[in-house]
């Protein structure tokens, strides 16, 4: 990338900024926030704010990235890939059957659920944190009840599902010995779409729920006063006022679950025991055995599918209109 | 007690730790009038305006309009709509939608409130933006959305919280003018807070001026402006100066007070002996060299010489003390003259008055 000096370029600056900011929150990492109002610095200035993170994104995101595409279009070796040499075979081999494409249309489906319960289970917990409940210092208090998942681990909140939906877990231990509806345990409990639905939901719900009550927090209350003033109820306040308002806070949860749901391996793997693939586990799978230029193949198309993803959701919210 | 109008009666409103934000407020407003609340910020001319709209509840004290109680009535169930401060527009919609809002919670059908809508649009001159959002548009012409969208749902009382304040001041000397004709054309009764003096007496029909949670005067603006009744109102009205002392004598309808800056004779009836303070406005001060009379005079020193277009503001100096004065445009270049130095300002008695203690 190369940085113009030139006082005229602000501009230009601070709209490659924004791009980056997207592209990482398109990659699931931090949403960065861009300031672009506030006095104007000198172009030095400017470098010395736009430098570091240039520089990381070059290193650890565009970097990898190209790497990604490059040995996607190089050649298999048995111990991994021709440098250099171009053709088309590893994408070829990821549609010589239907697993690939099933796959990701599975992940995508998959990506699509959990967003829309994440919605559905994270907008009445962010609308109450952010407009039922009185004092700041209680929200903040229970808001940091509601991120308490996330000070244990990653793997943790995956296997704590085990005792509960597990052969020996809670649910059956209760089915089987206490309410003897069933006779066996039921397997299909852990290993299943289901649990991996809910796993799933458990773990990104917080990423709606973030979003979603931070824009709800900070909505102009003078006008849902206005609209409680005009004779609008309590449920026509919160549908032609509140919710509209509230979208990009739904938005943005959208792209981090959807986004976040796309790449998902280590939930799936886990939980589904083998026995459910997502295109992270695919992608596993060919670096396995090995097949890098495959796996490569497979991840170039994830990433692309994720980007038309979120172009899509951008575009039809027109997000810059409603903030 | 009146039957029609807005009525509130010994309104108190006592926040949480005792605050007291209105206190003892009694004021009937007839229909069709326009209403400004003045004062300075945080002395409840807001608190008092929510309460009318229903957006506070009085802690004691009862709001009715024709008669009828507002008290724990709901904003929406209210025949009164408020234009709010920063306008309050919905971002998302369009100035159509925003101005059929009302009607549409009301339950009226789209052709009809998209009708009536459209005519308050074109009412406030702003026919051409109909399809825009609120961001698109100025300070002024959201402010006339802001206006449009209260007034289509035909309110008995259009309440409205500081509305000029967001706009710069040709824009609000044009406003003012044109809120002031919209008003008598729909004959509905405005009622305005601002802390603006001059903007309250441009356009009000009575003036109620609020200060310490209290109402210190209601009075037409030539009402307010020539008999201020207490210091509070002379002072908030401006360019009036007030002067203390204790009564010497009363006799033939004025009396006699004896100031630090003096003795002033103004009308008014008071025993000898009794703290007496007068307001004499800055426009009745005149100017000139000549000797210092025995009353209803004072030397002073002339520090600054405001030039305000129509007419000149003499900032005077009396022994440390602030004193203003207004004299004629025209005599700016004789008045420039005595910058620095001292001269004699004089008032006619009948000018001056006595306010209460």
């Amino acid at each position: 990338m190369v940085i113009s000096l030139s006082s005229n370029d602000h501009s230009a600056l601070d709209e490659a900024l924004a791009e980056v900011a997207q592209a990482d929150s398109l990659m699931g990492g931090s949403a960065a926030v861009v300031a672009t109002t506030g006095p104007r610095r000198s172009p030095l200035m400017t470098l010395a704010w736009v430098l570091p993170g240039t520089i990381w994104l070059l290193l650890f995101l565009i970097a990898p990235l190209l790497m990604i595409v490059l040995v996607s279009v190089w050649e298999r070796t048995p111990v991994g890939f021709a440098a250099f040499s171009f053709s088309f075979d590893a994408y070829g081999r990821l549609f010589e059957t239907s697993v690939y494409l099933d796959t990701l249309k599975d992940t995508i489906f998959r990506s699509l659920l959990v967003t829309a319960l994440c919605i559905l289970i994270g907008y009445p917990i962010a609308f109450y944190l952010a407009r039922c409940v009185k004092t700041v210092k209680f929200q903040i208090a229970l808001f940091i009840v509601v991120l308490a998942p996330f000070w244990v681990a990653y793997v943790v909140r995956i296997i704590a599902w085990l005792p509960v939906l597990g052969r020996q877990g809670v649910i059956n231990y209760f089915l089987v010995d206490v309410l003897h509806v069933v006779g066996e345990p039921i397997s299909a409990l852990f290993y299943s779409t289901f649990a991996i639905t809910l796993a799933l939901v458990q773990l990104y719900v917080l990423f709606m729920v973030t979003p979603i009550f931070f824009q709800l927090a900070t909505l102009d209350n003078a006008a849902i006063e206005a609209a409680r003033d005009l004779g609008a109820t309590p449920g026509k306040v919160f549908r032609e006022v509140i919710f509209p308002l509230s979208l990009p806070g739904v938005l943005i949860g959208c792209i981090f679950v959807f986004v976040l749901v796309m790449g998902e391996f280590a939930t799936v793997r886990i939980i589904g025991g083998g026995t459910i693939q997502s295109v992270g586990t695919l992608v596993n799978d060919y670096y396995t055995i090995p097949d890098l230029p495959a796996a490569a193949a497979a991840a170039t198309i994830l990433v692309a599918v994720m980007t038309v993803g979120v172009a899509i959701l951008l575009r039809f919210s027109k997000i810059r209109e409603v903030v | 007690m009146s039957d029609t109008g807005l009525v509130l009666k010994d309104v108190y409103r006592v926040f949480p730790g005792d605050i007291t934000a209105v206190s003892d407020v009694n004021l009937e407003i007839e229909n069709g009038e326009y209403i400004v609340f003045l004062g300075p910020s945080g002395c409840g001319k807001t608190t008092t305006l929510r309460m009318i709209g229903g957006h506070d509840d009085p802690s004691s004290g009862t709001i009715t309009i024709d008669g009828e109680l507002l008290n724990g009535v709901s904003p929406a169930k209210r025949p009164i709509t408020t234009v709010f401060q920063h306008y309050a527009l919905f971002p998302h919609k369009s100035v159509l939608q925003n101005v059929a809002f009302g009607l549409k919670m009301q339950g009226m059908d789209k052709t009809a409130r998209e009708q009536q809508a459209t005519a308050a649009i074109e009412l406030v001159g702003l026919g051409a933006m109909m399809h825009r959002k609120p961001r698109e548009l100025s300070g002024g012409q959201q402010q006339r959305v802001a206006l449009a969208r209260v007034l289509v749902t035909r309110p008995k009382a259009i309440l409205l919280d500081e509305p000029l304040g967001d706009l710069d001041r040709l824009l609000q000397m044009k406003m003012r003018v044109e809120l002031r004709g919209l008003q008598r054309e729909l004959g509905i009764t405005f009622i305005h807070v601002t802390h603006n003096q001059e903007e309250a007496l441009s356009m009000a029909d009575r003036i109620v001026v609020m200060g310490d949670a209290i109402i210190q005067q209601v009075g037409t603006p030539t009402e307010l402006a020539r008999h201020p009744r207490n210091e509070f109102v002379a002072k908030f009205m401006g360019d009036n100066n007030v002067l203390h002392g204790t009564i010497e004598s009363a006799s033939g309808g004025n009396v006699v007070i004896d100031t630090p800056h003096g003795k002033v004779e103004v009308p008014g009836s008071g025993a000898a002996g009794e703290k007496g303070s007068m307001a004499i406005r800055a426009s009745a001060v005149t100017i000139s060299t000549d000797a210092v009379p025995a009353v209803n005079g004072v030397r002073v020193r002339l520090d600054f010489v405001e030039y305000l277009g129509d007419s000149i503001k003499l900032h005077l100096d009396f022994n440390g003390e602030p004193f203003l004065a207004k004299v004629d445009e025209e005599r700016f270049g004789e008045v420039q003259a005595f910058e620095g130095k001292e001269v004699t300002a004089t008032w006619a008695v009948e000018d001056g008055h006595l306010l209460e203690q």
